[in-house]
């Protein structure tokens, strides 16, 4: 059976080409549009994977990240950063909340910076699975 | 003491008379014939002259006749005989200014002398007098001459246009920086145009009310504004205008423009370089933008190859509508990037306010329809054709109600009737007010306080983020305000003001002062 792939982003379009990517490789997508949805669908589709946006209303992917990868539960599902913003900007991020007294966070499994091509994102998400 | 010339034949008349008036103090010379007393007299120059009447060769009246011609000034006294009053009369018709009878008397000779004397001194004091009056209307004339060239030099150099007139005020005063402003030869001007002829009625009136209003003072009411000059061209200044008062009456009025083209010039490069700066800023800010427009070109054609690979008509389909909808994109945020960053005077043309608002409802009563959002018309029918930019205008309120109609389909409040509103006002001051009012969520300080900074956009993904930016620039080009009022939940109201020209009745415009 093919494993599933939990999409959180806000933009339908950026939504429907993960969707494709991933139906195209034989992989089932989930979709969520927030960090909240996002967070409820890990719970409850427990994903193999999970490709991430930083910036979204509610809840951003920055918040998302950092609990899922602070939840034992939670934290060995790999997650790809699929985001406009730069990985220089995510990871520093990620290092301001931690110095703000936050649990230290490991770095994504992938970081691809938008644009990115259907190929490669499929090539990452091989990889990530292993 | 005046000297004085005795004549007359009977040389021992002369000697007592003589040592008699040495004695009184006078400066006395003689002579014995009235020949000999007309050499005397050039030789000695005296101020009084006593002659005899009768004299063998030259008489008396002879000699009073040729002094007479050569000083009438010297006072000449004639001595007669008893009695000869004819003699005594022809004398003094000849300008003798008194006659003694003989035997001359002391106390005669001595009046007759005291009186030629005063005679003398009062003459001598009104020749004074001329001279120092034809001094002193020669020196005030002189200093006269100073001061009005004084002035005139003041007034041919000054930086600011001057432009004065008199009581019924024709132009007599009208320097080079006047002429440099308003591009009129002052042959064209003076004591041809009157104030109203150069300046404008609505200028004139603002004055006109003023001068009711503070009678008798000096007014300085500064006002800056525009006036047109020869060609027609509307050329910003401040102006400086009162009326000149003498004893309660008015004897002129004076104007000072100051040119304001540099200031303005350079108040337009300085608004230039902000905004290359804003910019520069935003490029960096544009970079998230525009990485997302690029992937959804990506994922688009990403679509797009797997439905031809596939023949997946679907999957054709949906990635056609995403490349449109980027392409869209890119058109709106490097059209909002170019009218951001252009310098664009705005077109004054003639047009109805009223219909630009109608036109911009019109074209976006679609969108309103499909989001359930109702778009109401309330527009001022006072409003006639002016002249003002309606490009600006269209962008602008195109910019707004789009925004409007975004804020309500944002607003989830179940049951909630949706509201977009276009007003137009006539204002004071030759200004239409336009409001979009909306009923839809609302802003809250944060959000206001960024609504006009660049790339803020609280679309996510469905803005450019200059579209408020656009709109604030295009309405400061067109000398207009924009403001906003809004309180989350129940809604925003966008005002903007634009001033407009008047158009004249064969379409020309006229400016007006706001």
């Amino acid at each position: 059976m093919g494993k599933r792939v939990l999409v959180v982003d806000d933009d339908p379009d950026v939504r429907l080409f993960s969707q494709t990517v991933l139906e195209e490789n034989g992989y089932i997508p989930v979709l969520a549009t927030n960090g909240e949805e996002g967070e409820e669908a890990v719970k409850k589709e427990k994903p193999d994977l999970i490709i991430l946006d930083v910036l979204m209303p509610r809840e951003s992917g920055i918040r998302l990240y950092r609990r899922l990868k602070t939840n034992k539960k939670f934290k060995d599902i790999p997650i790809i950063m699929l985001s406009g913003i730069a990985e220089k900007s995510f990871l520093r991020s990620q290092k301001v909340l931690t110095e703000f007294g936050g649990d230290p966070v490991p770095e994504p499994e992938a970081y691809l910076e938008k644009p990115v091509d259907g190929d490669i994102l499929a090539d990452t998400i091989k990889k990530v699975l292993g | 003491m005046p000297k004085i010339l005795l004549i007359d034949d009977e040389e021992t008349n002369v000697r007592v008379l003589a040592i008699s008036l040495r004695s009184d103090g006078y400066e006395v010379v003689t002579a014995y014939s009235g020949e000999q007393g007309l050499e005397v007299f050039d030789r000695e120059s005296p101020d009084i002259v006593v002659t005899d009447i009768k004299m063998p060769g030259m008489d008396g009246i002879e000699v009073l006749k040729d002094i007479k011609k050569r000083n009438p000034e010297v006072e000449v006294i004639i001595i007669t005989g008893h009695g000869d009053i004819d003699n005594a009369i022809e004398a003094l018709k000849h300008g003798a200014s008194d006659f003694i009878n003989k035997p001359v008397r002391d106390e005669a000779i001595s009046l007759a002398l005291k009186r030629a004397q005063d005679k003398l001194n009062i003459r001598g004091k009104l020749k004074e007098y001329t001279e120092n009056l034809e001094r002193e209307i020669e020196r005030a004339t002189h200093e006269l001459r100073l001061q009005s060239n004084f002035l005139q030099k003041l007034i041919r150099t000054s930086e600011e246009g001057i432009v004065a007139t008199d009581k019924k005020f024709n132009v007599v005063i009208y320097n080079p920086a006047a002429e440099n402003i308003l591009g009129y030869t002052p042959s064209e001007v003076l004591y041809i145009k009157k104030a109203k002829d150069l300046f404008s009625k609505e200028l004139m009136r603002h004055y006109q009310a003023k001068r009711h209003e503070k009678q008798n003072r000096v007014i300085l009411h500064h006002l800056d504004t525009k006036v047109l000059n020869k060609d027609g061209i509307a050329i910003p200044v401040r102006f400086i205008g009162t009326f000149l008062y003498e004893r309660k009456k008015i004897m002129g009025s004076v104007a000072f423009l100051q040119d304001l083209r540099e200031i303005k010039r350079l108040e337009k490069e300085l608004l230039m370089a902000e905004r290359l700066v804003t910019i520069g800023q935003t490029v960096a800010g544009m970079a998230h933008g525009v990485k997302n427009i690029l992937h959804g070109f990506k994922g688009g054609s990403y679509l797009m190859e797997v439905g031809f690979k596939k023949g997946d008509n679907d999957k054709l389909k949906a990635g056609w509508e995403m490349i449109q909808k980027n392409i869209k994109h890119t058109s709106e945020l490097v059209m909002d990037l170019l009218s951001y960053s252009k310098v664009r005077e705005p077109e004054y043309e003639p047009c109805n306010p009223n219909e630009i608002a109608d036109d911009v409802c019109q074209v976006l009563e679609e969108t309103a329809r499909e989001h359930n959002v109702e778009l109401i018309k309330e527009f001022d029918p006072t409003i006639v054709k002016v002249a003002m930019d309606s490009r600006s205008v269209h962008t602008t309120l195109m910019n707004l109600v789009s925004n409007a109609i975004d804020a309500c389909v944002f607003d989830d409040t179940p049951g909630k009737s949706l509201q977009v509103k276009l007003k137009t006002f006539l204002e004071d001051g030759n200004v239409v007010r336009f409001e979009v009012v909306d009923n839809g969520m609302g802003m809250g300080k944060e959000v206001k306080d960024k609504i006009f900074t660049s790339f803020f956009s609280t679309k996510g993904h469905k803005g450019t983020g200059l579209g408020l930016l656009v709109a604030r620039k295009l309405v400061e080009d067109h000398s207009g305000t924009i403001d906003v009022l809004s309180e989350i939940g129940k809604g925003t109201t966008f005002i903007v003001r634009v001033p407009f020209m008047e158009l004249r009745d064969n379409g020309v415009q006229v400016l007006k002062f706001g």
